[in-house]
């Protein structure tokens, strides 16, 4: 008898991808092929062993734990922001350092760094405004 | 998946919420615990992909770093050793994309526990180690991820980015390899019954 056919299929029928009607065809073929029997009795025992062989644990290497530690170390935290960020927040505490706050009545405080940024923002909006403002104005004149 | 090793790593007790928290504040203690309560499991994963202690070792310490970059995102959703043995995975399966090395000569790598263990069918896990070690490497990893950690094939696939179909046929040309080379070990059934019926775990 060719077996080939069925042989194919143990795999299929190990990972369970097969049809109902593909099922019952290889289990009547098994139930008199004592070679495919076997067969597929191996590929289970292999299956078997190998999932077997996952859920034990294997010993690590001496001192790993440590070792991972010092590696963790050298990390910054983890809610630490990134390098780039880190430098942002870092030049504002500077800034706030050194240029102070302006004290508002009710007790509020603004940083005197804001107010630049503000002023900067404003002037470069109203630069942009003004060059528009020209751009439209020399389009606009007859020549 | 129905039937997977995953649910050995998901039995571990997981850390409580506030050992997590703290852990992710960066409280070096509380990383610590983690790290001595699941080095075995991130550990055996790296050695069973990677096939060799020396790489086993960098890809573990970096599933570790992955951990301690990651704690803050950590919602929850599923257990911390599952969130941590796919860490383990994913890590494992970038170091051998990236380094490409071949395992060393086998060697039955020491279990953690002192027992000798039992793996079915008279096969013992020298012969288990030996037959892995062997297979080409491109059916090694797609065999280990399906039989030893009962992966999906879908998630195999994407794991390796390689199609469906070849990864499937690379697992069916694996386990004929590791039954072949059993069998000429005098390990496993000769001939049996129809087999244990199939795990449904496609």
């Amino acid at each position: 008898m060719d077996c080939s056919y069925f042989r194919e299929r143990i795999n299929l029928y190990v990972d369970a991808e097969m049809g109902y009607m593909e099922v019952a065809e290889l289990q009547q073929h098994l139930s008199f092929c004592p070679d495919c029997a076997a067969e597929l009795a191996q590929v289970g025992a292999v299956r078997g062993a190998l999932a077997a062989w996952g859920r034990l644990e294997l010993a690590t290497p001496p001192g790993f734990a440590e070792r991972v530690m010092t590696a963790a170390e050298s990390e910054p935290a983890p809610r630490s922001p990134r390098p780039f960020a880190r430098v942002v927040d870092e030049t504002f505490e500077y800034l706030d350092d050194k240029l102070g706050s302006i004290r508002l009545p009710g007790g509020r405080a603004i940083p005197v760094k804001n107010v630049i940024g503000w002023g900067l923002a404003t002037a470069a909006v109203i630069i942009g405004i003004e060059r528009r403002h020209g751009r439209r104005s020399r389009e606009l004149t007859p020549l | 998946m129905a039937t997977s090793n995953l649910h050995k790593w998901a039995s571990l007790p997981d850390p409580s919420s506030a050992e997590l928290a703290r852990a992710a504040e960066g409280d070096a203690q509380a990383f610590k615990l983690i790290v001595e309560r699941y080095q075995g499991m991130v550990y055996s994963v790296a050695y069973n992909v990677l096939g060799n202690h020396t790489d086993a070792e960098d890809a573990a310490q970096e599933a570790f770093l992955r951990c301690y970059r990651k704690l803050p995102q950590f919602r929850g959703e599923a257990t911390f050793s599952t969130w941590l043995f796919r860490l383990a995975l994913t890590a494992s399966i970038d170091y051998k994309r990236r380094e490409g090395r071949h395992p060393e000569p086998a060697e039955a790598p020491e279990l953690a526990a002192e027992e000798a263990p039992q793996l079915g069918a008279g096969i013992e896990a020298a012969t288990i180690v030996a037959a892995l070690h062997d297979l080409p490497e491109d059916y090694r990893v797609p065999t280990v991820l399906r039989d030893v950690y009962g992966l999906p094939y879908q998630e195999i696939a994407a794991a390796t980015r390689r199609p469906l179909g070849t990864v499937k046929v690379m697992v069916h040309r694996g386990r004929a390899s590791l039954r072949l080379k059993l069998r000429a070990e005098g390990a496993g059934p000769e001939k049996g019954p129809a087999g244990a019926p199939p795990r449904s775990d496609a």
